[in-house]
């Protein structure tokens, strides 16, 4: 694979359907990972999804069902469809922590992610995907899902409970 | 162990098991494979997709035969289309991806067997002389 540039990763990254994605190139450095990073990267995933109740707009727009958005911001299951991803895996280099984590739809996201970044398999440097918030959805998916603004209130109330009964406000 | 007591094993866990597709559509997407220099099915395959198009345990999935589509949730994609898009992958000639989860991809090749590949780069990370633990790894590594 040729090395990208920065231009040829975008339109590249534009043919997988994430246009608005932010890119962040790194020079993978082979990092070695502790031998319970495994029970660690579950924990993790779990703990990140409790702090999701910031990231109301995004989720409305998956149109997830009352009970999923729930289970979710309990750390009890995941929604279909849901991925979580690490900014920096960790073989090169990136950290078990919460702020190396994002989340995104399956599919197509999450596995075009990793067609993305296999395409550049053997690169000196990588892009890669690095959006802003914590949720990555392409800004042309709109925003609101079937009830527009009266479910984004409505998500929105209940991860104040959440949020409320955790003791975080 | 077998392909039922492989799904009997996977269904205890939580995993969702789609309905299979006629033996046609399962024999129209091993000769697309061939026709592309992928691997075709294994024996334990053609088996399985007796009782099962695609499986999934959060976010571990076994591809189907043909997508299978989920209501407002995005659809699950063929495994002839997930090949197609890697046909100019090195990495995996020869070789057939069979299943995914967001830690690692799974494939298998033409004398059957089956691999775990790191999702960074398709590096083989692992070899499976036994087909359902292949399978297994693939789904428990994507539960929640």
């Amino acid at each position: 694979m040729m090395e990208l540039s920065q231009a040829n990763a975008e339109i590249r990254i534009a043919d997988l359907g994430m246009d608005d994605l932010p890119l962040e190139p790194i020079r993978p450095t082979p990092t070695p990972i502790a031998p319970d990073w495994f029970k660690k990267y579950h924990e993790l995933v779990r703990a990140f999804t409790t702090t999701l109740t910031d990231c109301i707009s995004e989720l409305s727009v998956m149109n997830l069902p009352q009970e999923d958005f729930i289970d979710l911001f309990m750390g009890r299951r995941m929604p279909t469809n849901l991925s979580v991803r690490f900014r920096i895996p960790l073989v090169w280099g990136g950290k078990l922590e919460l702020s190396n984590l994002f989340m995104c739809l399956t599919f197509p996201y999450a596995h075009n992610m990793d067609r993305f970044i296999i395409e550049q398999s053997g690169n000196d440097v990588i892009w890669l995907p690095n959006p802003a918030k914590k949720i990555y959805m392409p800004a042309h998916l709109g925003s609101g899902g079937d009830g527009g603004n009266a479910t984004q209130d409505r998500l929105t109330e209940i991860a104040a409970q959440i949020a409320t009964s955790r003791g975080m406000e | 162990m077998n392909t039922t007591e492989f799904l009997s094993s996977i269904k205890s866990r939580g995993a969702t098991v789609y309905p299979p597709v006629s033996k046609h559509d399962v024999a129209l997407a091993n000769s697309a494979l061939q026709s592309r220099r992928c691997a075709m099915f294994p024996a334990v395959f053609l088996d399985l997709y007796n009782y099962a198009s695609a499986i999934n345990l959060g976010n571990g999935y076994i591809f189907p035969p043909i997508e299978v589509s989920r209501n407002i949730i995005a659809p699950i994609p063929s495994i002839v289309d997930i090949n197609i898009n890697l046909i100019n992958t090195p990495e995996i000639r020869g070789k057939t991806i069979f299943g995914r989860n967001d830690l690692f991809w799974f494939a298998f090749d033409a004398f059957g067997t089956f691999y775990m590949l790191d999702n960074l780069n398709l590096r083989v990370l692992r070899k499976y002389d036994d087909p359902y633990r292949a399978m297994s790894d693939c789904l428990i590594a994507g539960k929640f």
